[in-house]
């Protein structure tokens, strides 16, 4: 049972858009925090 | 010297010495602020969600991930990077379970303490031979992958290289404490997936996703066969190693004390999702390199050289970053919450009980040079039985995962059977390990826990108050 191109696509490009996001998202939660005085 | 490095050794001298001033000043900055024990220990317990989640995903992103993921592509296709990618369950399940010792322990410093609180002194010590095996395992793999990768990828000598990375990480852990720690994790996490998102977009853009899935198809089929038996098996097993690990290890436990209170389910949990995709994106680089006909003449080099066919000498820069990051995120975490649980379940759990706050925030700071020193030590003479030492710890870790969530929500686990759970456990699954394979080790050890605290407990339960956790710990 092999795995299609647009399934193998499909896994590939959305891992990626999720680990490109993830960082932006760490800097959005600390400017929240900073702003919010409870980044320590 | 290394002549197959991918950079040569000026570079990587160059990128050592930058990231070496720039962590070591970093710890110092951010530790100047760190006041008495909790301070240094536990970063005054009041660690945000941002920080939080950033340390929870870095210190689970090791020179393996980065490394082994592309490793694992190309020798077990898909499900070598899906299977690796179910590492991050664990950090989603122990995310209720951080909430639970957050409420349970305001006061605690470490799993050590809430076994000897929970099951009293007999499992207390069989959890820290497990614990601190473990531990040492994993300090000595890293310690020694550190060597192994900057020879790999730069040609400095193993001995230099592995030196240079653990007094780093020994260096900013003794300024900083776990503040120091937590603020490099950051940082580190950036970096991690800023480069691997950089290399995959290269990857996808330059060989294509239908060109790649063509050549792996006519080359090398198997790798895309969703059916693989040995890549399931792996996959399972992984798993349990993975729960097992999270659950007991100190590391994780610092880490849910140290959060602000609120911050510990939501940390681990977006952790956990932004770690699925590590393994994958960092993986699947692997399966470009029959499109792209590499030479591979070692698996664990496959990352490295596809990067650098993509990227040229900007790629292997890249990743050396990639792989300094992941490994010194995991190396000073796991550094500073070995050295708590020494400092607190040996030092003042067996030698000094009535030691004062002032006397333990000077012994953990020793501790942390002696645990740096002794790692250093078994690193240096590059035994590779030594790193093979981490896979045989599956079967030790797999045995506390029932002691440890049982004992934080069900008030009539026995004891006793906790003890003998982890004690079979480990026993029975190192059986299977050297009979079976190591496939197994986690699974079997699991099982036998799981049946031992169940069966121990329906026969004869034992009553505990959950306040007794929150007393204990004040003292």
């Amino acid at each position: 049972m092999i795995i299609s191109a647009d399934a193998l696509e499909l896994l590939i490009v959305a891992a990626t858009a999720l680990a490109a996001v993830a960082p932006i998202i760490l800097l959005i939660l600390w400017v929240k925090d900073r702003k919010g005085g409870n980044l320590w | 010297m290394n002549n197959d490095a991918v950079l040569d050794a000026s570079t990587g001298w160059l990128i050592l010495a930058l990231f070496s001033v720039a962590w070591i000043w970093l710890g110092w900055w951010l530790g100047r602020r760190a006041k008495g024990l909790e301070g240094f220990m536990l970063a005054g317990r009041k660690v945000g969600l941002a920080l939080g989640t950033a340390t929870a995903m870095a210190t689970w992103v090791t020179s393996n991930t980065t490394m082994a993921a592309p490793q694992l592509a190309f020798q077990m296709g898909m499900w070598g990077m899906v299977g690796y990618s179910l590492g991050s369950i664990g950090l989603m399940m122990f995310a209720p379970l951080a909430k639970r010792i957050r409420k349970l322990m305001p006061h605690g410093f470490t799993s050590g303490e809430f076994i000897r609180m929970r099951y009293g002194r007999t499992a207390w010590r069989v959890f820290l031979g497990i614990s601190l095996f473990y531990a040492f395992g994993w300090l000595v793999s890293l310690g020694m992958a550190g060597g192994v990768l900057i020879n790999a990828l730069t040609g400095i000598d193993y001995h230099v290289g592995m030196s240079v990375i653990l007094a780093v990480c020994v260096a900013y852990t003794l300024l900083g404490g776990l503040r120091a720690v937590i603020g490099t994790d950051f940082i580190q996490a950036l970096l991690i997936l800023s480069g691997i998102v950089i290399i995959a977009v290269l990857a996808i853009s330059n060989v294509g996703v239908d060109r790649m899935h063509e050549a792996v198809l006519e080359e090398r089929p198997q790798l895309l066969n969703l059916l693989f038996p040995a890549a399931i098996m792996f996959l399972f097993n992984n798993l349990l190693f993975g729960i097992g690990e999270i659950f007991h290890s100190n590391v994780w436990w610092s880490r849910a004390f140290a959060f602000r209170e609120g911050v510990g389910f939501k940390a681990y949990m977006i952790a956990g999702l932004f770690w699925t995709p590590v393994p994958i994106v960092a993986g699947f680089v692997a399966l470009t390199a029959p499109a792209l006909n590499l030479n591979v003449p070692a698996a664990d080099m496959v990352g490295p050289m596809v990067a650098a066919e993509l990227l040229g000498v900007g790629g292997a820069v890249l990743v050396f970053i990639v792989v300094f990051s992941a490994l010194a995120s995991s190396l000073d975490s796991l550094l500073a919450a070995t050295s708590d649980l020494v400092l607190t379940d040996i030092y003042k759990g067996h030698l000094k009980p009535h030691a004062t706050e002032e006397q333990l925030a000077r012994a953990a700071r020793w501790v942390v040079l002696i645990l740096g020193i002794a790692t250093w030590a078994l690193c240096w003479p590059r035994l590779t039985t030594l790193a093979e030492l981490l896979y045989l710890t599956g079967a030790f870790v797999a045995s506390t995962i029932w002691p440890v969530a049982a004992g934080l929500y069900w008030k009539h686990v026995n004891p006793n059977g906790a003890t003998l759970a982890m004690l079979l456990g480990t026993a029975i699954g190192l059986t299977a390990y050297f009979v079976v394979g190591f496939y197994v080790a986690a699974l079997v050890s699991a099982a036998v826990s799981m049946s031992l605290v169940l069966l121990t407990t329906w026969l004869a339960p034992r009553e505990f108050e959950w306040a007794a956790l929150n007393q204990e710990a004040r003292q």
